[in-house]
């Protein structure tokens, strides 16, 4: 080894960096690791499923399950009144349903991600901020297998629905992943100093997707927030109104979606990104104590 | 935040600057939010805080290996994690020069479900080493692990021993300018055991700066050229390994010594 090679120097300690610079060393962090983001990834997918007997095949079956239960449901409940129980209701549903899941498993899993890592953490220093971006990462894996089902189903019993803004499905997936990204490493870092955190996303989760229109359309709520303007307020400022009424948009109705509402939430949520990688850059260094 | 220079001999390959690491009691282990609340409105009782390492200042020059020995609960452990980046510091200031690699306990985020070799790249992504590189280590991290057709099982079903030698062959795979040892060295079986040795061995007298924490006070003399004497998170002794050695023994015996009395005095007035 010679005196002329680069010699890396790391410096721990003094001084709090400025908001700005946390950001960047998070965002660069998670560039720089995609590597590592890829063998969590790969962990998770080949963990899932491995010890049961139709392994993969659930990531196909649990989403047309889910939506068997909601339209039986629906349908019970309401007794297949059609201003109620849209039309090709399985189809409607499942379109919402599927970008759910993905949502709510990046979250769930998200929250856990950094605090079962606790050994590693403890004793290798690398950028923890990967942990919960792996967890998002992988949901997508689960989407776009549940997108098999979605077209079989079309092509079976909804020929006359298929439509080409399918293939715009991904444009609206990358505004759900830059949301649901913020919301994940956010979690996974509060979660480290209490772990009621998972308690609570449960239940708010659940509450969120029965106020966001999945088993409902969006021209159904407009007919109720004429007499309860509150109503209204609520789904305006629920990301999941747009998502939901985009997927149905380019699944459903075999239309475009509404452009301007989907940039406006996309850049809502680099917002939320920036302002959630801070928040963790922050919380990064007492991790190590604290778990 | 890592940025490049050239590398320079002369200065230090680690320097500490009044080195502090606080630990906030009221944060450590599986709080609720419903323990924070009580803990708020009941009276402050009680120290909030306490210092694990406080006021340490050292340097480990080129060529130096370093023995921290102390009592348990000295802080030799969380000395170690700052000096790996684990912890940041509270206090002061660390400068560490050159590739730092750690060997602190083995097999550290071993995954259960993932193969041995799934194992070795991802431990190989943790530590942020290329994978290109881990890659061309690889046969050389199986060999030397020596678990034969394991290396494709899922970790599971390794035993304590074999889970060992994987960790010990993917730790000291690498060749650091700073090398980082924890008490790890005694594991598997006689031959493995006699192994690890040489590869540590190895290891030192490649790095450019070592520093071992440490147990067994025939390391110390046999690895290093210095010892540090940390006693609650101070140092209390720096220098030649033999008269550190013999000093940590007195204060060992003394503080017996000064148990064994307690008890007696317990004793006695028990009887009384």
């Amino acid at each position: 080894m010679t005196t002329t090679l680069d010699t890396p120097v790391a410096s721990y300690g003094g001084g709090r960096p400025n908001a700005l610079r946390l950001i960047l060393s998070g965002l660069t962090d998670i560039w720089s690791r995609r590597r590592l983001t890829r063998y969590l990834v790969q962990a998770d997918l080949s963990k899932h499923g491995a010890d049961t007997i139709l392994g993969n095949v659930w990531w196909i079956l649990d989403p047309l399950l889910q939506m068997g239960v909601y339209v039986v449901f629906v349908t019970l409940l309401v007794g297949g009144r059609s201003d109620v129980a849209n039309e090709d209701y399985p189809l409607f549903v499942f379109a919402a349903i599927l970008p759910w899941k993905w949502f709510s498993s990046a979250i769930n899993d998200s929250i856990l991600s950094v605090v079962a890592r606790e050994r590693i953490i403890k004793q290798v220093h690398f950028p923890k901020i990967v942990l919960p971006v792996a967890a998002t990462v992988s949901g997508i894996v689960n989407f776009a297998f549940g997108l098999i089902p979605l077209v079989v189903m079309i092509l079976l019993f909804y020929r006359d629905r298929l439509a080409w803004t399918l293939v715009l499905i991904p444009l609206v997936a990358i505004v759900q992943f830059a949301f649901t990204l913020g919301l994940a490493i956010l979690a996974s870092a509060i979660n480290v100093f209490f772990r009621d955190v998972g308690n609570v996303a449960r239940h708010v989760l659940r509450l969120w997707f029965y106020l966001s229109p999945a088993l409902y359309s969006a021209a159904q709520v407009s007919k109720v927030s004429a007499n309860h303007p509150e109503v209204a307020v609520v789904f305006g400022l629920n990301p999941f109104s747009i998502l939901f009424e985009a997927y149905r948009a380019v699944i459903y109705e075999g239309r475009p979606p509404s452009w301007a509402g989907l940039l406006v939430l996309l850049v809502l949520s680099l917002a939320l990104l920036a302002v959630c990688t801070y928040v963790f850059k922050r919380l990064e260094p007492s991790f190590a104590k604290v778990l | 935040m890592t940025v490049r220079a050239a590398a320079d001999a002369t200065l230090p390959a680690i320097e500490a600057r009044n080195l502090g690491v606080r630990y906030n009691l009221r944060l450590t282990r599986k709080t609720t939010v419903r323990q924070t609340f009580s803990q708020a409105l009941r009276r402050r009782e009680g120290p909030t805080h306490f210092w694990a390492l406080h006021d340490v200042d050292f340097q480990v020059d080129h060529g130096e290996s370093l023995a921290v020995i102390g009592p348990n609960g000295a802080g030799k452990s969380t000395l170690l994690q700052v000096l790996a980046g684990i912890i940041e510091p509270s206090e002061g200031r660390v400068t560490m020069r050159g590739k730092v690699s750690s060997l602190l306990t083995l097999g550290a985020g071993f995954d259960p479900d993932l193969t041995g070799i799934d194992n070795i790249l991802l431990a190989g992504a943790f530590m942020g080493i290329e994978d290109r590189e881990m890659r061309r280590r690889l046969p050389d991290i199986v060999e030397f692990a020596d678990i034969g057709p394991f290396i494709d099982a899922a970790l599971k079903t390794y035993s304590s021993g074999m889970r060992a030698r994987l960790g010990f062959s993917i730790a000291t795979a690498v060749d650091p300018d700073v090398l980082l040892v924890d008490e790890v060295l005694a594991t598997g079986d006689q031959s493995f055991r006699e192994k690890s040795r040489q590869r540590i061995e190895e290891l030192i007298a490649a790095a450019k700066g070592i520093v071992l924490v440490t147990h067994d006070m025939h390391w110390v003399t046999i690895f290093c050229n210095r010892a540090m004497l940390l006693e609650q998170g101070r140092v209390v002794a720096d220098g030649d390994p033999a008269e550190v050695v013999a000093l940590h023994q007195e204060h060992m015996e003394a503080s017996r010594l000064a148990k064994e009395e307690e008890a007696a005095k317990h004793r006695l007035t028990g009887v009384l």
